[in-house]
């Protein structure tokens, strides 16, 4: 006790005290300025081992200088709300607005980047390339603020989107350039008050007049109206109506129209009633609305005939018979949808995380010795537990994430299965990451991390909508569950080897994982994949097992899945790491010896490691002994300590510029002075 | 390091006079227009690294002798040493004179540059990193590399994307000349002061016994004047620049400028398109490439990346516009360079992409800073 007063009074007379010799109280200042705190910079004190420029073309892989195009395109314009802390000056949407000036601003923003050209060939073009492009602008647009890129992604990708896959050449012709050039601005009414990821269910139903030619769109009960349509509450003029569609009393099933919401002076049309879903926890840039439709009459040609049509005299025409096929095919720019919110996710991460990591090199706390100086925030084991997993799996994300959108711009009609399941793997997986993420780097960044200025807190809520819009991510990972146990199925009944989905391991001797596992195993890719490999197998078979168990107990299929639900999340879970183990691995292949890789490296094992030593059913299945968990869990805590020194290289390769980052991730003593408040 | 130009050694290149707590450093080769020999650069980033320590010194005033400021680094002595043999020579003249604009922007005293007459090139990269920059009815600045299968270097990518707007692109690409009214309302100059006022100014400077920025452009607020714009100013025409420089491509730049004299006749247009036309390709995409990254990086990033560019135009390798242009303009002087590749469509991206990378050359390094310590926050903020 009496030590602790001692070294009290000691700290305290630091603080009153010059440096030197001492001095009576009276003639020292009351508070020495020799015992303040400096900002030092992290570039300063943390030699880069390799120049995060050359990294960021790995992680952005595409677009790079199209991206900085963009990101200068922002910070040119007032319009974006430059903000000067300190020295520096950032650029993020005034949170603090009213929903109303938050959607104002967002659609100014909007027409800003079009007079800019930022969306010519946005649906005009059609080729890799162009897509790639699109995809590029959409993410750093999502760098600065989320409903700036869904007011976008809702008009380009949703109503153009569904134009372009749903709609034949009479409608391409006479919408994607007007769409293009913000003539009309469409939206996408899928989703009711009463459905929402069980779109089959929707309510709303259209009919076919054939003594007018026009089709007589209907909500028929409350449940029916249309619900969370972005840009229907303030700005759309059309949009794309999902319905029944009921030609001579027999149901169709779910088909897409384009109906009129709003004139060109932004009047609602007669017949159509439209609500505001109000104040929301984030995404207030984003007007949604509720619709009714009052049998609201639209021309025939409006009907997006791809995939079944209705000709004048009312007679239904399809060239696709099976009602699920025919479902199937209206999904199809949902899984655009998917691939885009799959990458904003990761870039949000990496906004969390180059704060939070920034911060945690500049911030100190507590010092271990009496009187010493306080330890860098980064400098402690578990401050770098509890960052750098998260740094790697972002990572292994950024690279799992270019390869879907590779193989998505190159789609082929054989592909389309695999694009679903992957992008619905991704998508769950990595938004749950990003909340994940946001919430651990809002705490690693203590107090200063509510501020919304300081984005990690406030993003929480502008990203939490992504966990279940475009599909709910528990019932995403379910699809894939059921996507593998199909391929399981087919091979097992005829007897043929496993194909699809990079379930050709299944063909293959189980692995076998050393008893002893020393940390050059640990680090090799073969042991990794191996243990990935394994578990995907066991629990495949398992759920495969348990599924025909509760069939043969009297239950359903469809009930048996849903009683098999536990096994079912844990092989979507199992299905989506060893495929982002997998293209890490093939990345990581692709870059020349040298220092570059060498951390890579560090981070696939960290990735591995850390899903080892996070999923129960290593253990629980006894995939990994509890020898083998103990050795896992060592290493993590010695690669935590490898990546350390890399920390802030791997961060500033992100790419993301200061201007977007917040005050804490550079010199905040300066953005709180009294000259800077 | 063997001499790298053919000046005599005994010549002083920089002259150097020390008032009270002001240092003086006058570039001293009048004939060249001042342009900066490799024993300049050396001469002066020896000046500012002693200075810094030196607690004497409070403050350097950078002027030129005659009519220029600087004309720019001495590009044709350079071109010569390669010609000699290894490009790497040629490098190395970059890397000092980097280093050097590297430490004038991270610089903890204030430096004043006293930019009458020529402003080019080099010349704007010893001068614009600094603090003050006092421009006055002589001053000519420009960035005139395109024309000369260069690129805007000296951490211009820095400065230029700093300038309002999208003006930077246009000075960056077109070579655009400004004059002291310009500079000083976009930015390039903090202050401007008639020329017959600059002897009094400079003899008030010398007398200031303080590093405080603000006591130091009271100073100078003392001999300023508000300069008169002229009506044909491309400043005038920010809304143009705007719409047009901001475009993605420099294909969509120029094509949007021709679509701007469509309906009526231009003639800053027609000029502005001259200057693209006739400036080599390869430069115009690296320019732009370049100068679009500068807006998101610190000073050091831009010179980092530069130094790759300017290896890779040394080495020839991709192009070798920078050869042709200094046959045409520096030697020859035909002022008829035919670049290659000729047009635009023929540069591709992974041609513009390989300025960006790594050299490849057997110990060839990233260019690298001297450590900075104690920076003050004017300083990092530029990092």
């Amino acid at each position: 006790m009496e030590q602790q007063i001692t070294r009290r009074t000691q700290v305290l007379t630091n603080h009153l005290l010059l440096h030197g010799e001492p001095t009576s109280l009276s003639a020292a200042p009351p508070l020495s300025s020799n015992s303040c705190l400096n900002y030092s910079p992290p570039e300063l004190n943390e030699p880069l081992s390799f120049n995060p420029t050359d990294m960021r073309v790995y992680l952005d892989s595409h677009n790079i200088p199209d991206r900085d195009w963009l990101f200068g395109l922002i910070t040119q314009s007032r319009l974006f709300n430059p903000k000067q802390r300190g020295h520096k000056v950032f650029f993020s949407p005034d949170y603090n607005q009213s929903m109303e000036q938050q959607r104002e601003m967002t659609m100014k923003r909007v027409l800003y980047l079009l007079e800019k050209g930022v969306f010519q060939g946005w649906l005009t073009e059609r080729n890799p390339d162009a897509e790639l492009r699109k995809f590029a602008l959409l993410e750093v647009v999502g760098i600065f603020d989320h409903s700036l890129a869904i007011k976008l992604g809702v008009h380009f990708f949703l109503w153009g989107g569904a134009i372009q896959f749903f709609g034949t050449k009479r409608h391409h012709d006479k919408w994607l350039r007007d769409t293009e050039n913000y003539v009309v601005k469409g939206c996408f009414a899928m989703t009711e008050l009463g459905h929402g990821s069980n779109v089959r269910g929707i309510e709303t139903v259209t009919t076919y007049d054939s003594n007018t030619g026009e089709f007589v769109i209907n909500t028929p009960c409350e449940s029916a109206q249309k619900y969370w349509i972005g840009g229907a509450a303030n700005h759309a003029t059309h949009t794309i109506v999902f319905s029944q569609l009921n030609i001579n009393g027999e149901n169709q099933g779910v088909h897409a129209l384009i109906a009129q919401i709003r004139d060109a002076d932004g009047n609602v049309c007669p017949n159509i009633r439209i609500a505001d879903c109000g104040h929301k926890i984030g995404l207030n840039g984003v007007d949604n609305g509720q619709i009714w439709f009052d049998n609201v009459r639209i021309p025939r040609e409006n009907l997006l005939n791809s995939v079944a049509d209705v000709s004048p005299d009312g007679q239904y025409l399809s060239a696709i018979k099976d009602p699920d096929q025919r479902f199937a095919a209206f999904l199809a720019p949902l899984t655009s949808g998917r691939i885009t919110i799959s990458a904003s996710a990761i870039y949000t991460s990496k906004i969390g995380l180059a704060i939070a990591i920034r911060y945690s090199l500049t911030r100190r706390a507590f010092s271990v010795a009496p009187n010493g100086r306080e330890v860098l925030l980064l400098d402690y084991p578990s401050h770098q537990r509890r960052l750098l997993p998260l740094l790697a799996k972002t990572y292994a994300m950024s690279f799992a994430g270019n390869y879907l959108k590779q193989i998505y711009v190159k789609r082929t009609p054989e592909s389309n299965k695999l694009i679903h399941v992957l992008s619905s793997a991704f998508k769950a997986t990595f938004t749950w990451h990003n909340m994940r993420n946001l919430q651990e780097c809002r705490e690693a960044c203590g107090g200063q991390g509510l501020k919304t200025e300081n984005l990690v807190g406030h993003l929480k809520g502008e990203y939490d909508v992504q966990s279940t819009f475009e599909g709910d991510n528990n019932v995403l990972m379910q699809q894939v569950s059921k996507a593998l146990l199909a391929v399981y199925i087919a091979a097992k009944k005829s007897n043929k080897p496993f194909k699809g989905f990079g379930l050709e391991h299944m063909n293959n001797p189980c692995p076998v994982i050393p008893s002893q596992l020393t940390s050059s195993t640990l680090r090799c890719s073969k042991f990794q994949t191996d243990a990935f490999f394994l578990r995907e197998r066991d629990l495949l078979n398992r759920f495969a097992a348990e599924v025909s168990q509760f069939q043969a107990q009297g239950e359903s299929k469809e009930y048996a899945f849903i009683l098999s639900y536990q096994l079912a999340e844990d092989l979507g879970r199992a299905y989506s790491e060893r495929e982002l183990l997998q293209t890490f691995i093939q990345t990581e292949a692709t870059v020349p010896a040298g220092s570059l890789k060498n951390v890579l490296a560090l981070l696939r094992s960290m990735y591995a490691l850390i899903c080892l030593e996070e999923d129960a059913a290593f253990l629980r299945y006894g995939y990994l002994s509890m020898d083998n968990a103990a050795a896992v869990r060592k290493e993590v805590t010695k690669l935590c300590s490898d990546l350390r020194p890399h920390a802030l290289a791997l961060v500033t390769s992100f790419g993301i510029p200061d201007a977007f980052l917040s005050p804490i991730a550079f010199n905040w003593i300066d953005a709180n002075a009294w000259a800077s408040v | 390091m063997a001499p790298l130009n053919s000046s005599k050694p005994d010549e002083l290149q920089v002259l150097v006079e020390e008032k009270l707590s002001a240092r003086r450093l006058t570039l001293n080769r009048p004939k060249q227009l001042n342009a900066l020999s490799f024993q300049m650069i050396s001469q002066l980033l020896d000046l500012f690294i002693a200075y810094e320590e030196d607690s004497n010194v409070k403050l350097v005033i950078l002027k030129g002798k005659g009519r220029a400021f600087c004309a720019g680094g001495d590009v044709s002595a350079v071109v010569r040493d390669i010609g000699a043999g290894n490009w790497r020579l040629g490098a190395n003249f970059f890397w000092k004179e980097f280093i050097l604009n590297y430490i004038m922007a991270t610089y903890r005293k204030p430096q004043v540059s006293i930019l009458h007459g020529i402003v080019m090139g080099g010349g704007a990269g010893v001068s614009i990193h600094g603090r003050f920059r006092v421009a006055t009815e002589n001053s000519v600045f420009a960035m005139p590399e395109t024309a000369l299968g260069l690129f805007p270097d000296v951490g211009a990518s820095y400065y230029l994307s700093r300038l309002p707007g999208f003006f930077g692109e246009y000075v960056g690409l077109t070579g655009a000349r400004l004059d002291g009214a310009e500079m000083l309302a976009c930015g390039l100059a903090t202050h401007f002061v008639p020329s017959k006022r600059l002897s009094l100014l400079e003899e008030a400077l010398c007398k200031v016994d303080s590093s405080d920025p603000t006591i130091i452009s009271a100073v100078i607020d003392e001999y300023s004047q508000q300069p008169y714009m002229k009506e044909q100013s491309a400043y005038h025409r920010l809304n143009v620049i705007d719409r047009c420089f901001s475009r993605r491509t420099v294909e969509e730049i120029i094509s949007s400028l021709e679509k701007e004299t469509l309906n009526k006749k231009d003639d800053w247009i027609s000029a502005t398109l001259q200057s693209l036309k006739g400036a080599s390709p390869t430069s115009l995409k690296i320019s732009l490439r370049s100068i679009r990254q500068g807006r998101l990086q610190g000073v050091g990033q831009c010179l980092v990346r530069e130094y790759r560019m300017v290896c890779h135009v040394m080495q020839g390798k991709i192009s070798r516009d920078f050869f042709e242009g200094c046959r045409a303009i520096l030697l020859d002087k035909d002022k008829n360079p035919r670049w290659e590749p000729s047009k635009l469509e023929f540069v591709s991206d992974r041609m513009v992409d390989s300025y960006f990378s790594k050299v490849d050359d057997e110990g060839w390094e990233d260019l690298k800073f001297p450590a900075r310590s104690n920076l003050h926050v004017y300083a990092i903020a530029k990092l």
